[in-house]
């Protein structure tokens, strides 16, 4: 990890134009996500505000190519950039989605995951990977937490010895701010509290040496202290910018922390899209839903 | 804890003696045909012959020694078959869609609707009597309840937090199949199963050995004709057919108990 500020490039990294996202529920179709769009640069911290239900963790889940359920994204276009190559990740959309007038979509699910995944395989963890909510049911509970960062670690860097790995996992879990490391390699997911399952899941992601970390709400459900500290250590992490982030949360303090940019979604749509420092220093017109936010959290006018 | 502990010590005592005896009862030279004595017919229990001797002369102990070949190998091969494509089918019909799931689930339920015991009766009649045929069929026939278990196993991981963590973190998918899914969670699963297909082969085995001409074919012991043997002896001559029969019992007891405890204990370790 080089100290040095990486050559930004004028192409994001990753670009969402016109998402759609669309699932069947026993009340018919519903649209979850609606022609949103938004890029994220190289060493770039985007934050995606908005409340339960808002469409930020689907969206994001898109980008991954890991939204469950049917029928999924319907319509948009992703673009990530690996290098200098572009990958469209949406690519092929259009010709498993069948449009019908009057009528929802229709998808073939089935030949859609498995463009996906053939697609993505290439490029999960390496150019893009995450950290969910609930970090205790993110860990493979059968399996130490050191043996979890190891195998990211194997992925990022092949050659290194055994010893050299299991070395590099505990620097990992040393980084993000483990106490004892040496102990937590060890340890299982149950024997660990929340807070630290949420490092060590942190660890497992950075391990792996992505370009683009989605972190999707990763202190909902922790501690006020322990979010705190948490929050702490991404600033820390991306401090350097040599990676970017996509920073999901209901939080706006959290969000406005971190980010860069911010952009604040609600039933599916971008409201309003500002720099964090506009947001906290109450530039400009806000729209009424971001005022809110704002006022609730005693921020702003 | 403490009663588990012996239960489970004990009943691997059992397995580890029946394996020693089965992988070294092959070496003992033994030829049934020339082992017939009238000399010595139904002679009890004595320092020459340990066990006794049966109707024709043969000692018991080196029979039911020789005894154990009839199912230790067959029941091996049925267990590894079982549990091997079981497990492999199982995580087919789990991680793909499609035509390909559900020509895995069909071709499982069809096997499942054969009657076990009555359709290796049935393929016996039709070819010839070998144990090794036997244990084929009874592996087979226990493929479809091991690959369900496993299948909804791989479906119901399938939408954990975690795998699809490791799938975000670019694992491989045959590593998050084998290793991650069938190897750390579904151990226990694949343990119980192997040792009761194992108990199943010596069960058809004896079962069948008792009906005369569908098991292992005299003058060749196994444990199954012994017993069976009982239909032409005196009433109070029991020392022919009491050992097999013990045999046959602490064996399947001890195998069972041993898979069950041995699957807990390695629940137990990780949670």
């Amino acid at each position: 990890m080089s100290a040095s500020v990486p050559q930004k490039s004028a192409v994001p990294l990753l670009a969402i134009e016109d998402l759609v996202i669309e699932f069947d529920t026993n009340k018919g179709r519903r649209r979850v996500v609606d022609g949103i769009s938004f890029h994220v640069h190289e060493g770039e911290v985007l934050g995606i505000l908005g409340e339960s239900g808002s469409g930020k963790t689907v969206s994001t889940l898109a980008a991954l190519g890991l939204v469950g359920g049917t029928p999924g994204v319907v319509g948009g276009s992703v673009r990530l950039r690996d290098g200098d190559t572009v990958h469209q990740l949406l690519e092929g959309l259009d010709k498993v989605v069948r449009k019908r007038e009057g009528r929802p979509a229709r998808k073939n699910m089935r030949r859609w995951r498995r463009l996906v995944h053939t697609r993505m395989r290439p490029l999960w963890g390496r150019t893009m990977t995450a950290v969910f909510q609930n970090p205790r049911h993110s860990l493979d509970p059968l399996m130490t937490v050191g043996a979890q960062v190891e195998e990211s670690v194997k992925l990022a860097e092949p050659d290194l010895s055994k010893d050299a790995r299991r070395a590099r996992a505990i620097e990992w879990l040393d980084r993000v701010q483990m106490n004892g490391p040496e102990r937590v390699h060890g340890s299982f997911a149950h024997e660990l509290s929340g807070g630290m399952c949420q490092r060590a899941m942190i660890a497992v992601a950075l391990a792996r040496k992505p370009q683009l970390l989605v972190a999707d709400e990763p202190t909902t459900g922790l501690d006020t202290t322990v979010r705190a500290e948490i929050v702490g250590l991404f600033k820390d992490l991306l401090a350097d910018r040599s990676r970017s982030m996509l920073y999901i949360s209901h939080d706006i303090r959290e969000v406005l922390h971190l980010s860069d940019r911010v952009i604040i979604m609600r039933h599916g749509k971008i409201v309003e899209e500002a720099t964090a420092d506009e947001l906290r220093d109450g530039v400009g017109e806000r729209e009424p839903y971001t005022a809110s936010l704002l006022a609730a959290a005693e921020l702003g006018h | 804890m403490g009663a588990n502990r012996v239960a489970f010590w004990a009943s691997g005592f059992i397995v580890a003696v029946v394996c020693l005896l089965g992988v070294a009862a092959p070496f003992i030279d033994y030829d049934p045909a020339s082992a017939v004595d009238y000399d010595q017919q139904l002679v009890k229990p004595s320092m020459a012959h340990i066990f006794g001797t049966d109707g024709q002369g043969r000692d018991v102990a080196i029979r039911v020694l020789k005894g154990i070949e009839a199912f230790f190998l067959p029941g091996l091969l049925a267990s590894f078959i079982a549990v091997l494509l079981g497990a492999l089918l199982g995580a087919v019909a789990g991680y793909s869609q499609g035509p390909l799931r559900a020509g895995v689930i069909g071709l499982l339920r069809l096997l499942d609707t054969l009657p076990r015991l009555v359709f290796i009766i049935l393929v016996v009649t039709i070819f010839d009597p070998s144990i090794t045929l036997i244990a084929v069929v009874a592996a087979v026939l226990f493929i479809p309840p091991i690959a369900t278990v496993i299948r909804r196993k791989v479906e119901a991981l399938g939408s954990e937090d975690y795998i699809l963590a490791h799938i975000a973190h670019g694992f491989r998918p045959s590593r998050i199949l084998l290793y991650h899914i069938l190897w750390l969670q579904c151990r226990p699963i694949l343990i119980r199963q192997a040792t009761f297909v194992f108990a199943y082969v010596l069960f058809v085995e004896t079962g069948l050995s008792y009906l005369d001409g569908y098991g292992v074919q005299e003058p060749t012991p196994s444990w199954g004709n012994m017993v069976a043997q009982t239909r032409k002896l005196p009433s109070d001559v029991f020392w022919p057919w009491i050992v097999p029969a013990i045999a046959i019992v602490v064996t399947i007891a001890g195998i069972l108990s041993f898979g069950n405890l041995l699957a807990r204990r390695d629940e137990e370790a990780n949670r």
